[in-house]
């Protein structure tokens, strides 16, 4: 059982790590994305030249964005800067799993930010993404 | 692997913008629609201090790697970067440009990095994303 607190800025800790869930990325993911975000890229859907249809370089994001509620409830946040690294390119039937390490937080005008540096693997532990994002947290 | 031949690239050109409509239907499929959401939840966006629901920032860095992808091909999609602050906030409703101009060139283990200033505007011309991408070109 998890004891999950809310995301505060005494909360969180620099240096403490998150994992997400394992997520098999679908067909059904790559279509949503698309819609999403309005891009149909025929690489996506059919052949590329990495072999075959590929995900959306920054569909992994949102996985790397959601590690944080693994460990507590995530109120609301206003990203602040985001930083991605694409090493590989995400194939449909890929599981990939994302790990992160907080590795500042700070405050600026009255305001509180967190920074989470991120890799997105896959299940050989291969990189596919790398990364960081600076959250400002909006607490209660 | 590379789609692109560096020297139709070149410093100063502007990239094809892209713009994108923010509808709620958009914003409710990129991450699911939750209670409590500054995203999804019109009422908790207003309580929240905003005057209605808010993009996902990271949307926006998807239509940067559209853009991207659009010039560089594979070298973007493998071996790409960006790094994007978020200015202001986009909400429902808003419409996107999405701006390029590339600003480097240079040499990177046999190929060539092309590094490009990247940002969006909303319909009254505010910045809301600013940064750089990159990706590889033979």
């Amino acid at each position: 059982m998890g004891d999950f607190k809310p995301l505060t800025f005494d909360a969180v800790q620099v240096g403490e790590t998150f994992v997400s869930d394992e997520h098999l990325v679908t067909p059904d993911d790559v279509e949503t994305y698309a819609f999403a975000v309005d891009d149909h890229h025929p690489w996506f859907f059919g052949a590329s030249p990495f072999g075959g249809p590929v995900a959306h370089p920054t569909l992994l994001g949102n996985q790397a964005l959601g590690m944080r509620h693994s460990k507590y409830i995530v109120h609301a946040g206003l990203h602040a800067k985001m930083e991605f690294h694409f090493l590989q390119p995400v194939q449909p039937g890929t599981r990939v799993r994302s790990r992160g390490t907080v590795i500042d937080k700070y405050e600026r005008r009255g305001k509180h930010f967190m920074v989470t540096e991120f890799v997105t693997e896959d299940e050989a532990g291969t990189p596919l993404v790398r990364g960081q994002f600076t959250q400002m947290l909006l607490e209660r | 692997m590379a789609t692109v031949a560096t020297e139709v690239i070149t410093i100063g050109q502007a990239l094809p913008s892209l713009v994108k409509e923010i509808s709620q239907r958009k914003i409710d499929a990129y991450s699911g629609v939750k209670p409590r959401s500054i995203h999804t939840d019109e009422a908790w966006a207003r309580a929240k201090g905003f005057r209605a629901p808010l993009a996902q920032a990271m949307m926006s860095t998807a239509y940067i790697s559209e853009m991207m992808t659009q010039l560089l091909g594979a070298g973007f999609v493998k071996g790409g970067s960006m790094s994007v602050a978020f200015i202001k906030p986009v909400y429902v409703g808003d419409r996107l440009t999405v701006h390029g101009v590339v600003k480097e060139k240079r040499p990177e283990n046999g190929a060539t990095r092309v590094v490009v200033d990247v940002w969006c505007e909303n319909q009254h011309s505010e910045k809301t994303a600013a940064g750089t991408a990159s990706g590889l070109v033979t």
